[in-house]
């Protein structure tokens, strides 16, 4: 970033935290993951849980009986669309008992909790927290990572990123094409797009389930929203072994739809949501990665830092908190619990905390507080035990969805089936270990299938595991 | 890879050939499965013990009690700066008299005047760091048993620190200390590392506080047993309770003066209330048989156990809302662990 253009948005960032201080000075809370790590049934089920009153003993404010009353405000911006909790409560809880489809678009929405604390006179003093949540298609996130990267640097990492081993089957038409480019030939139109579609193609088919891969930046290849086929996303990265860019050829065609993609797609999306978070929780589904492999893994664990790495992290003070707000409290946390029996839970927890050492202890150096938690904002199972051939498992109880196989079973979607996953190893550094990627499941010494939302009683929250930690870690010390 | 663990498994519920809980069967079932009812355990604030939860609210009562502006505060304060001024006042008249008699004297009166002052301040100061340091303590002991029932490392590294740090000037904590540093480095888990806090530097300072409360209690006993005349051995109880409770809160790193005693009494009061004068491993048949028994062979003697019981009680009450630590290494002791000797009196003759 040249010095102007840094100035300029820090301005406009700090121009935005002072509009927000003075419309109320709510509570940020980022809810970040990747596609596919549960950010849309996190948000709803802590929407739902606090709205609709669910347990959540462990938050301390819920469990002293202060919440007075919580609902749903309109949201400060009124450019972004709102978030469709209703309709998300509607396809967990309803008949249908289906996720949430892909989230495609940003969309926001404003949470008020009534309270009361006890008084500095020993009465009771009401009070009210916002607490403003965004949502957003999660391959955006990547973006972050480009921000400070410049064409040549990209270029030269995804390219060695997709002639590694393990990425080698997925990428091999595109590594084949990209070969045959030459970056300081003629700037056409016809070989851009055709590059960015391969491209696309190979970073579509490098995150389906079966590779499970993490680093595939930029996000709006896979998730295009309402920029699909525009010049901000006809580039691709070309193999420039350190040459100089030439103008008007394909590599300075290139670099121009790469900045302008900085600019106009990453720094605006970063700069109006993630710039001024006070709270965040990082949530991380760690289960497929693990399904795939060791270099899936890796790769999970090369993204999340990267895009740690775009936020800002730190011990807010007041002053502070007008200007330029800090992260202070960030929450890790290994979605979908529910799939794996809770004696497991520990060691999945430790595989996040292996994973996300680098960003935790980065996250320290600035003084923000850290947790890492298994949960599950639905809990889609119950628990049981498996007696079979002399041995006696800790196994969950569930649907699986309609085509998850396991053990050579194939599951259609309605049958109720008792599954033992396998087990986690011990020692975390075990599961990291290797190059594979996308392996066969006899490879593995476990299988976690993804099960359809549990059956619940009309109106009233979804089952959860540890939502109340979480929320107490993130937003307790705001009610106590 | 090497194939140790169970292979993942699913079973269908509606699989004829499985048996689910308590349903219908078949005769050799090819899997069972038991439905667990036992909750997912969710990380709550781990529980603090009965013993520790009384010693809190007792050091709550007094030691760390958070002073609130109450209209008696208002009104006392009104009332000492009145006092403040008559003294004032008096003083201001008393050294003008003497100017007027004769200027010596009133330099005199002054330079007096100058004394009181210095001293009064340096007395509020004192007082004043008094109080903080002991409320410091208390804090420290709530923080420190919330950082063990947790399991906190981050947390009990600092804490621990601080507790090392309430001792410096003691050099014969020099290896403790020393022990302490080495074990924030080294050990992994926040509660191992607060219980090899507790046994390197405050077990020895134990010792030294169940010595003291011993010779406070066999003082007493003796005392009362030959006193001639009650309010006689009245006082001398009351001196020695007094004298026991400060010893013991300077042994943990206290300084009681005046107001800082106050609170500790408070404290102490408010833990023989909740504890009902008993402390964990004493029994009240103890101190009945050993008050009748000896009362029995004589009531001076039987009065003279009875007050050693109680002092030792004050002492181990004392000794509870001082200690830096929640006792977790070794159990708090009883009446009958640090003054053996009323019960065995009893019992010999």
């Amino acid at each position: 970033m040249s010095l102007f253009t840094n100035l300029a948005f820090e301005a406009g960032v700090v121009a935005r935290s002072l509009a927000d201080y003075f419309n109320g000075g709510a509570l940020r809370l980022g809810v970040t993951g990747l596609s596919r790590a549960g950010k849309t049934v996190f948000i709803t089920a802590l929407v739902d849980n606090l709205v609709n009153g669910g347990k959540l003993p462990v938050l301390r404010a819920a469990a002293e009986g202060r919440i007075a009353r919580v609902h749903l405000e309109p949201q400060p911006d009124d450019a972004v669309p709102r978030f469709p909790y209703e309709e998300h409560v509607a396809a967990i809880a309803g008949p249908e008992r289906r996720w949430p489809v892909s989230t495609r678009r940003v969309s926001q929405l404003r949470v008020t909790i009534e309270f009361e604390r006890v008084g500095a006179w020993g009465g009771a003093r009401a009070q009210s927290l916002n607490l403003d949540i965004v949502d957003y298609p999660g391959e955006w996130l990547l973006d972050l990572a480009l921000l400070d990267k410049s064409y040549g640097e990209w270029s030269r990492e995804t390219i060695a990123a997709a002639r590694a081993k393990s990425r080698a089957p997925v990428a091999c038409e595109w590594n084949g094409f990209v070969a045959g480019l030459d970056p300081a030939a003629r700037a056409e139109e016809a070989t851009a797009v055709k590059a960015a579609e391969l491209f696309a193609a190979y970073l579509r088919q490098a995150r389906d389930a079966t590779y499970a891969l993490s680093t595939l930046p930029p996000g709006r290849f896979l998730s295009p929203g309402d920029l699909e086929g525009s010049p901000a996303l006809t580039f691709a990265p070309l193999p420039l072994d350190g040459a100089e860019i030439a103008a008007g050829s394909l590599a300075a065609m290139m670099e121009r739809r790469y900045e302008a993609y900085k600019t106009h797609v990453a720094r605006p999306f970063f700069r109006d949501h993630f710039a001024r978070l006070d709270r965040q929780i990082v949530l991380v589904d760690l289960l497929s990665a693990l399904n795939s492999g060791p270099a899936a893994l890796s790769d999970l664990e090369t993204a999340l830092d990267a895009v740690m790495h775009a936020f800002r992290a730190g011990r807010a003070s007041r002053l502070g908190a007008i200007f330029r707000p800090r992260i202070d409290r960030i929450l890790f946390a290994a979605t979908k619990a529910d799939h794996l029996h809770h004696a497991d839970h520990d060691r999945l927890e430790a595989a996040l905390k292996l994973m996300t050492g680098r960003a935790i202890a980065r996250a320290e150096g600035f003084g923000a507080a850290i947790d890492v938690v298994a949960l599950a904002a639905v809990r889609a199972t119950r628990e049981a035990e498996i007696r079979h051939g002399g041995e006696s498992l800790p196994a969950i109880v569930g649907t699986p969805e309609a085509g998850e196989r396991i053990d050579g079973q194939v599951f259609d979607g309605a049958a109720e089936a008792a599954v033992f996953p396998g087990r986690l190893p011990d020692d975390p550094a075990a599961a990291l270990a290797g190059e594979a990627l996308a392996l066969p499941e006899a490879d593995n010494d476990w299988r976690f299938v993804r099960f359809r939302p549990p059956i619940t009683r009309a109106g009233a929250p979804p089952p959860h595991i540890r939502l109340d930690r979480a929320l107490q870690f993130l937003i307790g010390d705001r009610l106590a | 890879m090497i194939d140790k663990s169970p292979r993942p498994r699913a079973f269908r519920l509606d699989d004829h050939r499985v048996a689910v809980d308590d349903g219908p069967s078949p005769l050799a079932p090819m899997a069972t499965i038991m439905t667990q009812r036992d909750p997912t355990p969710v990380e709550r604030d781990a529980p603090l013990d009965v013993v520790e939860r009384e010693v809190e609210a007792a050091q709550r009562a007094g030691l760390a009690k958070r002073r609130r502006f109450k209209l008696a505060t208002i009104a006392w304060v009104g009332f000492g700066g009145l006092v403040s001024l008559a003294v004032g006042l008096w003083i201001d008249s008393l050294i003008e008299a003497l100017f007027a008699r004769a200027q010596s004297l009133g330099a005199i009166a002054i330079a007096f005047a100058v004394l009181l002052v210095v001293g009064a301040v340096g007395l509020l100061a004192r007082e004043f760091v008094a109080v903080a340091r002991q409320r410091r303590i208390a804090e420290l002991h709530a923080a420190l048993a919330r950082a063990r029932a947790d399991d906190d490392r981050d947390a009990a590294r600092g804490l621990v620190a601080r507790l090392a740090a309430l001792y410096l000037h003691r050099p014969e904590t020099a290896r403790a200390r020393a022990e302490v540093e080495e074990a924030r480095r080294a050990v992994v888990d926040g509660r191992d590392l607060v219980d090899v806090a507790e046994r390197a530097l405050l077990l020895p300072i134990d010792r030294k506080v169940r010595a003291e409360i011993a010779i406070a209690a066999r003082r007493v006993s003796m005392v009362t047993a030959v006193s001639p005349r009650a309010i006689l051995d009245l006082l001398f109880v009351a001196a020695q309770v007094v004298r026991l409770t400060r010893r013991i809160a300077e042994l943990y790193g206290g300084r009681p003066g005046l107001f800082g005693f106050f609170a500790l009494l408070r404290s102490i009061g408010a833990h023989l209330a909740i504890t009902g004068g008993m402390a964990v491993g004493d029994s009240l048949v103890q101190q009945v048989v050993g008050h009748g028994v000896a009362s029995r062979i004589s009531a001076r003697l039987g009065e003279g156990v009875l007050n050693g019981l109680l002092t030792a009680r004050v002492g181990l009450s004392a000794m509870a809302v001082c200690r830096p630590a929640p006792f977790e290494v070794d159990k708090p002791p009883g009446v009958a662990e640090v003054a053996p000797f009323l019960f065995r009196k009893s019992k010999t003759e």
